[in-house]
């Protein structure tokens, strides 16, 4: 469905992305993710056509977007992070004016309008402007907008940041059936959990490249120490770090004097707890917290990057 | 061209929905121009678009050439309504009791050396409240005097040349001649409203001057308008999102000059319609020059909004540009006070502004003009409205 080869992006020397490749298969829910600032919304940018890439080559559906940008847009649905509406106009007629700059007619805008409102949940509040709508109501009508000309690729930049856990939850139920209805999907964010929710293959963007690209098994597998043990300690003790680190199990070592913690991966937590108790006892380190996290997305990219992804 | 629509639809419909906006486009100007024309009803003469001049004359004898300026050069002026006084003691009363506006006083033997270029001087009587029409009758005056002066000067010097006895006689000056010479220097002085008055069939009164002037002066505020319109969808990234659908950049642009055309332009017919409905103010005769007018002003603003969506970056600037800018621009084009009371320097620098063009073509419309008549404005006003699009587009192109 998408191929993006050795996309690269500059602006004034800066490189936003460098040498992107990745590619999404018809039907397949794809994860984009990376702190902010890694690159991600220029990419949807330029699979959207309209930014342009300095180098590489970008093809849905085997047509070029160099030389095929409006057939191209046609196929896409863009959700991008803002809440891109006009606000003084009502829920429907904000949707039947973005059916109809994708070319459906008058009465296929109604029609359309009506079913993407049932399906988002707003049709009671259709002729309502959208200025009077909660934040994860916009956001709604946000993706709707999308969705309405029915696209064969739908792109989610971000849908769900700032909004209250219900009505992210329903997004995410609504993405998750248009998925299983055969749409093809790809989905970016900073918050893991959702990507780890929706997409069966994730890439994991940072300073503009593809550090890790792969279905969820894949990535999960490459962390060897998948597990990490975060210890709350009254000091950062650099002889009880070493000793740490010399621990068969234990592979990177992450002190964060910010808040007093320590972050280790390990491969088999239940055998390495106690040992870690041990040498704070006798590196007199006084440990006031512990805490197991199993592998997960998060854990994968303080893995890759040594950073958080919302660092 | 149908996205183009589209999206012009899309704005025109935000617009009209947004209260604020309709009290200011509509009800504002409606309000202002019953206000102004109501109240300046008698300083701008009633129905006379240059107040209406009552002068009062007194010839001390029977100078051919005064007697000619009374005669024949005063009646051509249309807002001149002439008094002969039989005494200097009559001329001053008729100006105490307010029955004219401005007298004058023509010596004994006024031109009696004209032959040697010199005449002697005229005493003008005005009434302090009545500056500004004395201001004009004296530039009559002068202008008269001066032509006098030069007709007889140069008929001596040829007939000196061709060593004939003849003097100069006022019967050879052509008066006719005269009097449009002089009506065409008060054109030049007075601007484009007193060339209204003087070439029009019909005076123009100030409901009407008003009328226009608020017109002109609101629909200028669809400069602002559209510029915010287009910096709100950058801001709001539905510009971004319009990018995204498959609409060529033009288009875009297109329908974003249209969406502020549509708007100004029915604007305008809105608030004709209301000006002629409620305050029975006639536009003239010709409804399609007005509508022509309204429209190629419409197309200079809308032009206008896309140089400054091009050129501006925040909506901030859009307001300082929408308070400042747009008084400035009113005050100079004759929006709050006729131009005629400006003097030379803004007068010409007036002439710059795209609501000088359109004001004084209504007023023209409004005296009765023709199409020839109206050709320079149009044809400013579309030039300067292609030009700001084509340098608006360009940028937000390249953007």
């Amino acid at each position: 469905m998408l191929q993006v080869e050795n996309v690269l992006k500059s602006y004034d020397k800066n490189e936003v992305v460098r040498g992107i490749t990745f590619g999404v298969h018809k039907g397949e829910s794809f994860g984009l993710l990376g702190p902010n600032g890694a690159g991600k919304s220029t990419t949807i940018g330029m699979i959207s056509g309209i930014i342009t890439p300095d180098k590489g080559e970008i093809k849905v559906d085997g047509l070029s977007i160099k030389k095929n940008a409006l057939d191209i847009k046609r196929k896409i649905g863009v959700v991008p992070q803002e809440i891109a509406l006009y606000p003084t106009l009502s829920a429907k007629d904000n949707l039947m004016f973005w059916g109809k700059m994708y070319g459906l007619t008058r009465n296929e805008a109604i029609k359309r309008a009506n079913e993407v409102l049932e399906y988002v949940g707003l049709s009671e509040r259709a002729k309502e402007k959208i200025e009077t709508f909660s934040g994860g109501m916009k956001r709604r009508v946000n993706i709707g907008a999308s969705l309405m000309h029915k696209p064969e690729l739908l792109i989610m930049d971000e849908p769900t940041v700032g909004i209250d856990p219900q009505s992210r939850n329903h997004i995410l139920e609504t993405v998750k059936e248009l998925n299983k209805n055969g749409m093809t999907i790809i989905y970016t964010s900073h918050y893991m959990e959702e990507v780890e929710f929706l997409c069966n293959r994730i890439g994991i963007i940072d300073k503009g490249k593809m550090i890790a690209l792969g279905t969820k098994k894949d990535l999960f597998q490459r962390l060897a120490e998948g597990t990490v043990i975060k210890v709350g300690v009254n000091k950062l003790d650099e002889l009880f770090l070493n000793k740490v680190k010399e621990i068969d199990e234990v592979g990177k070592v992450i002190p964060r004097p910010e808040d007093l913690t320590i972050e280790i991966f390990v491969t088999n937590h239940q055998k390495v707890v106690g040992e870690i108790i041990t040498l704070a006892v006798q590196a007199n380190v006084n440990v006031h917290s512990l805490e197991v996290n199993e592998p997960n997305l998060e854990s994968l990219f303080l893995s890759l990057t040594g950073r958080s992804l919302r660092d | 061209m149908k996205k183009s629509l589209l999206i012009a639809w899309k704005d025109f419909t935000i617009r009209v929905k947004d209260r604020k906006g309709f009290v200011t486009l509509l009800l504002t100007p409606l309000l202002l121009t019953a206000i102004l024309g109501f109240a300046l009803n008698s300083v701008m003469g009633g129905e006379g678009g240059f107040p209406e001049t009552k002068v009062g004359v007194f010839v001390s004898d029977d100078d051919d050439l005064a007697e000619a300026f009374v005669s024949d050069v005063l009646p051509t002026i249309v807002f001149v309504k002439i008094k002969e006084s039989k005494s200097e003691e009559e001329l001053r009363e008729l100006l105490t009791e307010g029955k004219v506006d401005v007298g004058i006083l023509f010596p004994k033997e006024w031109s009696s050396g004209v032959n040697q270029g010199i005449l002697k001087s005229v005493t003008l009587l005005e009434k302090p409240d009545q500056r500004t029409k004395t201001a004009v009758i004296e530039s009559m005056l002068k202008s008269y005097s001066e032509q006098v002066q030069i007709h007889a000067v140069t008929t001596l010097t040829v007939m000196n040349d061709l060593s004939a006895s003849v003097t100069a006689s006022t019967s050879e000056i052509n008066m006719k001649q005269v009097a449009s010479e002089i009506q065409l220097e008060l054109q030049s002085i007075s601007g484009g409203e007193l060339k209204e008055a003087s070439i029009g069939e019909k005076n123009v009164g100030s409901m009407q001057y008003y009328a226009a002037a608020m017109a002109v002066m609101f629909l200028m505020f669809n400069m602002t308008l559209g510029a915010k319109s287009f910096l709100q969808e950058r801001t709001t990234e539905t510009l971004k999102r319009l990018s995204m659908t498959p609409t060529g950049k033009a288009s875009i642009l297109l329908g974003k000059f249209l969406g502020t055309l549509f708007f100004s332009f029915i604007q305008f017919i809105v608030f004709f319609g209301a000006t002629s409905t409620f305050f029975k103010v006639d536009w003239g005769s010709n409804l399609y020059q007005v509508i022509t007018v309204g429209f190629c002003y419409s197309f200079a603003v809308s032009g206008l909004s896309m140089t400054i969506a091009a050129f501006v970056k925040e909506e901030k600037t859009t307001d300082v540009i929408s308070s400042i800018g747009i008084q400035i621009l009113a005050i100079l084009g004759g929006s709050m006070l006729p131009i005629y009371l400006f003097p030379e320097g803004l007068k010409t620098i007036a002439s710059v502004t795209p609501n000088k063009w359109a004001l004084t073509s209504f007023l023209d419309i409004m005296s009765g003009t023709t199409w020839s008549e109206l050709f320079p404005a149009i044809s400013i006003l579309l030039l300067l409205g292609f030009i700001t699009l084509a340098l608006g587009t360009w940028k937000l192109k390249t953007n």
